[in-house]
């Protein structure tokens, strides 16, 4: 899977769900959400980004509650998140979402707010399309590039149970 | 794998296929004991879920037995929004005959090691971050996040093996430091991300002497110190607990002899004294005394870091016979029914409504800040709630996180205070 797309940069260490979608919209239908996506670090941010742009974040990019904060960004369509490490439970989320995350030590130093990136996925790579410095990273679990590649964990659990139907069928 | 620790024994009893041996980062299929869920506060998110099972093809839910609902965020519903919300979850629930429990049962994590349905050995599954908590009944309890849908719809989630730290604890502690002051320098100690990628043990003399009610919250905080699981190798203390309670037969694991951790850290805490985590990370800890005589609008005492029947015994300890100050707003919230009914039953109810503390029914309450005390901008809190990011209790306001006694002492005074002059 390949995805480019421009850079907005928190590089803050430990931004937490609550920052990246306050509790309080919690409530709200998706698209709502998608406004308030990381108001409290940049105002502006929810109202100019655009479709397939990437988030580079810094350590433990959503640590905090496991409340589904990537719904506010896959709602906003982040193209993908690249972080130097995540919080387990919104790298978790996030994925079942359908949403692109990839930890990538080192992105920080790397990419600047508004370098055009083509992440690699299968190859574990992320490019500057203007300048071709690339960046390595391990790629992830295979089913969870699977997952992801598929659109969330709705779409692979489809694929999973019609196997499981189709063998007991055998 | 040179041994395995109880947790990835566990692990390997719950997955499927058994696999002979395990390794870190590796994913494993899970079939936890208990699927715990929150009646949550999106409409949209109950209406995808009931048409994601439509569309999978799943009428009857595989774990419909082991399910267990809470109403406990934002409970009851402040707002008509939120209250639509739990309105379509408790309906989604109800109509597949699974009980859910009220609005003051209390904390998801209180219940269900209250009422012995986790237990020593269990897997349980639940999106909220705290779970980490009843790992101190020795259960493996990480935070569901991703894997929901698979629990509805298969029954099993996936879940990676953990590495394992161990943070070994001794001393004895001195008068008016407690179990949450220890929690919270251990988390400035190791940091936000000190556990990352790893579940944690906690052990060491200290631990060994330490009561349910604070083995709680010390495995609570592990959440803050990023580790996916905390745990507490069953003992005599645990087992005393757990056996009246137990709905149904537990297995005690034990960690192979030969067990390499991850990391060991060590702390003596018998030179202690009262800690805070001042604004705005549950990290930012220094010791009480470097911030005493701020001056605070609000206290609060509960959550499930600390929102149990000795919290609740050392604010009243403090409280006794004394008022809160009146420039405050002190703010009590059981973590659960248990508690409340227990502390009614000790008098301590008595002496909290007699300092004109507010007391309210047993749920998450202030903590996540959906009600029950949200603070207005540029408001100053002392609690005990699990964590103080900024903007958790209320947007441009501000949190320090300390144990309940000497979150009451605040109280009393009206600015950041320590319990020890209380507690003669």
């Amino acid at each position: 899977m390949k995805v480019t797309g421009a850079v907005w940069k928190f590089p803050q260490d430990d931004i937490d769900t609550d920052q990246i979608r306050r509790a309080v919209y919690s409530h709200l239908p998706a698209s709502e959400q998608a406004k308030h996506c990381l108001e409290s670090l940049d105002p502006g941010f929810a109202a100019q980004a655009r479709p397939g742009d990437l988030i580079v974040g810094g350590r433990n990019f959503g640590c905090g509650s496991s409340r589904p904060a990537h719904v506010a960004v896959k709602a906003l369509g982040i193209g993908a998140v690249l972080a130097e490490s995540f919080g387990r439970l919104f790298f978790r989320n996030s994925i079942s979402g359908g949403l692109l995350v990839v930890p990538c030590p080192g992105i920080v130093a790397f990419a600047e707010r508004g370098d055009r990136l083509e992440v690699d996925t299968a190859a574990g790579e992320v490019r500057n399309v203007a300048t071709g410095a690339t960046l390595r990273f391990a790629p992830l679990a295979s089913f969870l590039r699977d997952m992801v590649e598929l659109g969330g964990e709705k779409a692979y659990l489809k694929a999973r149970l019609a196997r499981d139907r189709e063998s007991q069928r055998r | 794998m040179a041994g395995l620790h109880a947790l990835h024994k566990i692990l390997v009893e719950h997955a499927h296929p058994r696999p002979r041996d395990v390794a870190p980062g590796e994913f494993l299929e899970i079939e936890p004991d208990v699927f715990a869920v929150q009646v949550a506060t999106n409409a949209e998110e109950v209406a995808r879920l009931e048409a994601d099972l439509a569309e999978l093809g799943v009428d009857e839910l595989p774990l419909r037995d082991r399910i267990f609902p809470f109403t406990d965020h934002g409970a009851p519903a402040p707002t008509a929004g939120i209250a639509t919300g739990q309105k379509r979850w408790r309906d989604f629930y109800r109509a597949r005959g699974i009980a859910v429990a009220d609005p003051g049962a209390g904390i998801s994590h209180l219940i269900l090691t209250e009422r012995g349905i986790v237990l020593p050995g269990s897997v349980v599954a639940l999106r909220d971050s705290h779970t980490p908590t009843m790992g101190a009944v020795g259960a493996f309890a990480a935070s569901l996040a991703g894997g929901t849908l698979s629990l509805f719809a298969l029954g099993r989630y996936w879940l990676d093996v953990p590495r394992v730290m161990l943070v070994r604890i001794d001393g004895r502690l001195r008068k008016g430091v407690y179990g949450r002051d220890v929690a919270l320098h251990i988390n400035g100690a190791l940091g936000q991300r000190g556990a990352l990628g790893c579940a944690v043990e906690f052990a060491g003399s200290f631990v060994r002497d330490l009561s349910m009610d604070l083995r709680f919250t010390l495995c609570n905080m592990g959440t803050e110190i990023g580790a996916m699981a905390s745990y507490v190798q069953p003992d005599d203390i645990t087992l005393h607990w757990v056996r009246d309670r137990a709905q149904r037969p537990f297995c005690v694991f034990h960690t192979d002899p030969g067990f390499e951790y991850e990391g060991v850290h060590e702390f003596d805490v018998s030179t202690l004294e009262p800690q805070v985590a001042a604004p705005h990370a549950p990290d930012n800890v220094k010791p009480l005394s470097e911030v005493e005589g701020r001056h605070i609008d609000q206290a609060f005492l509960g959550s499930c870091a600390s929102g149990r029947l000795e919290d609740i015994a050392a604010a009243a300890a403090v409280l006794k016979g004394r008022k809160v100050h009146p420039d405050v707003r002190f703010i009590v919230t059981p973590g659960s029914r248990e508690v409340v009914m227990a502390a009614t039953r000790l008098g301590y109810m008595d002496v909290l409504h007699e300092a004109n503390a507010v007391v309210t029914s047993a749920n998450c309450g202030a903590c996540p800040g959906l009600h029950g005390g949200i603070l207005a901008p540029g408001e100053i809190a002392i609690a005990c709630n699990t964590r103080n990011f900024p903007g958790r209790m209320g947007p441009n306001a501000e949190i320090y996180l300390a144990s309940p006694a000497s979150v009451a002492a605040s109280a009393i005074e009206g600015r950041i205070a320590s319990p020890l002059k209380y507690l003669q």
